[in-house]
């Protein structure tokens, strides 16, 4: 069912999460992070989203984990003498109790590839597989969604984009990007 | 690893001759997959926002490998935004043609009777016109003014005292 690179990166991906939460560093915390991104990557093209995976591996491993170094570059680095973050007690609590519910849901979800769950739905799912090509001459399923099918979301969520570098040069109080 | 030593690190431009040539190596490769994602996103994995990422992603490198002012230097802030803002326009100026003809907002079907073509090219244009340029240009612009950082701290800017 769970062929052992699956498991292998399942682990890797555990790890990597509880140890960015852990670590003191913030530096080892940023490439752990990056890394966690790159196994969250293969994830997603083991689960066949490969559009999901390249923009995981391009965004969350590659220019998140370049913004966040920048940005820890034009900080003092705290003391870090001890491995460890001391954990703080109440956040440890809300975060646990989130994971209860969380482990609660996931036991209620159908096994991946099991053919008579809820989004293997002829009626939705399979409607979109067969009319995409026919109605927008576009053979990849998802681009045909995002830009045909939903695309005054795409429009709503590029703008977001846009806002974002606009937000960066309104909270820094520049005027430019690069030079005049 | 002492404190001091940790932050030069972190903060100084180190020149590499091995980052240098590797960047130089694929920084082609780099930015024809991400034009090749964005061009053939409709038939492939990928799309405007994956090649766009990595097409903006490929300037990242360079600015990493051969020193972040260089780089700004050599790149104009009007690139950058004509990229961003130009890609906002293109979207919503695609998205309007239909309406002249009478459909929707973004209503691409009457594409075929307005100018006898598929839907397909206006899915083509908003991505490669709207959404790749966008990420390309906001991937770019985000890094370099987080590494400028904080416009008060620049002796240069003339910006700051409106609060």
């Amino acid at each position: 069912m769970i062929s052992p690179f699956e498991a292998a990166l399942f682990v890797f991906v555990l790890v990597a999460a509880v140890a960015t939460a852990l670590l003191r560093d913030i530096l080892a915390v940023i490439v752990i992070a990056g890394a966690y991104s790159l196994g969250m990557a293969l994830f997603y093209a083991f689960l066949l989203a490969p559009d999901v995976a390249m923009t995981e591996a391009a965004i969350g491993a590659g220019v998140t984990t370049l913004l966040l170094l920048l940005t820890i570059a034009r900080t003092a680095r705290t003391d870090h003498t001890q491995l460890l973050e001391r954990p703080n007690v109440p956040a440890v609590f809300v975060c646990g109790a989130f994971l209860v519910v969380l482990l609660v849901t996931i036991t209620e979800f159908p096994v991946v590839g099991d053919p008579g769950i809820a989004w293997d739905n002829p009626a939705i799912t399979q409607y979109y597989l067969e009319h995409a090509p026919k109605d927008t001459g576009v053979e990849n399923a998802v681009t045909a969604v995002l830009a045909g099918y939903r695309g005054f979301d795409t429009f709503g969520e590029a703008t977001v984009v846009f806002l974002a570098g606009m937000a960066a040069l309104l909270v820094l109080k520049r005027e430019v990007f690069t030079n005049e | 690893m002492s404190d001091a030593d940790s932050e030069r690190t972190v903060s100084a431009y180190v020149e590499s001759q091995i980052i240098m040539t590797t960047v130089r190596l694929v920084a082609p490769f780099s930015l024809t997959y991400g034009l090749f994602l964005t061009f053939h996103g409709a038939d492939s994995a990928g799309g405007g926002f994956q090649g766009g990422a990595i097409a903006g992603a490929t300037v990242l490198m360079i600015a990493f490998a051969f020193g972040i002012e260089p780089t700004r230097e050599w790149l104009r802030n009007r690139t950058v935004v004509l990229l961003a803002s130009g890609g906002v326009a293109a979207f919503a100026a695609v998205g309007l043609i239909p309406v002249v003809y009478g459909d929707n907002f973004l209503g691409f079907p009457v594409f075929k009777k307005a100018f006898g073509i598929k839907a397909k090219w206006g899915l083509e244009a908003v991505e490669i016109l709207g959404v790749a340029p966008i990420v390309t240009g906001i991937v770019i612009g985000l890094f370099f003014v987080i590494a400028a950082g904080l416009g008060t701290e620049a002796p240069d800017q003339e910006v700051t005292t409106d609060d």
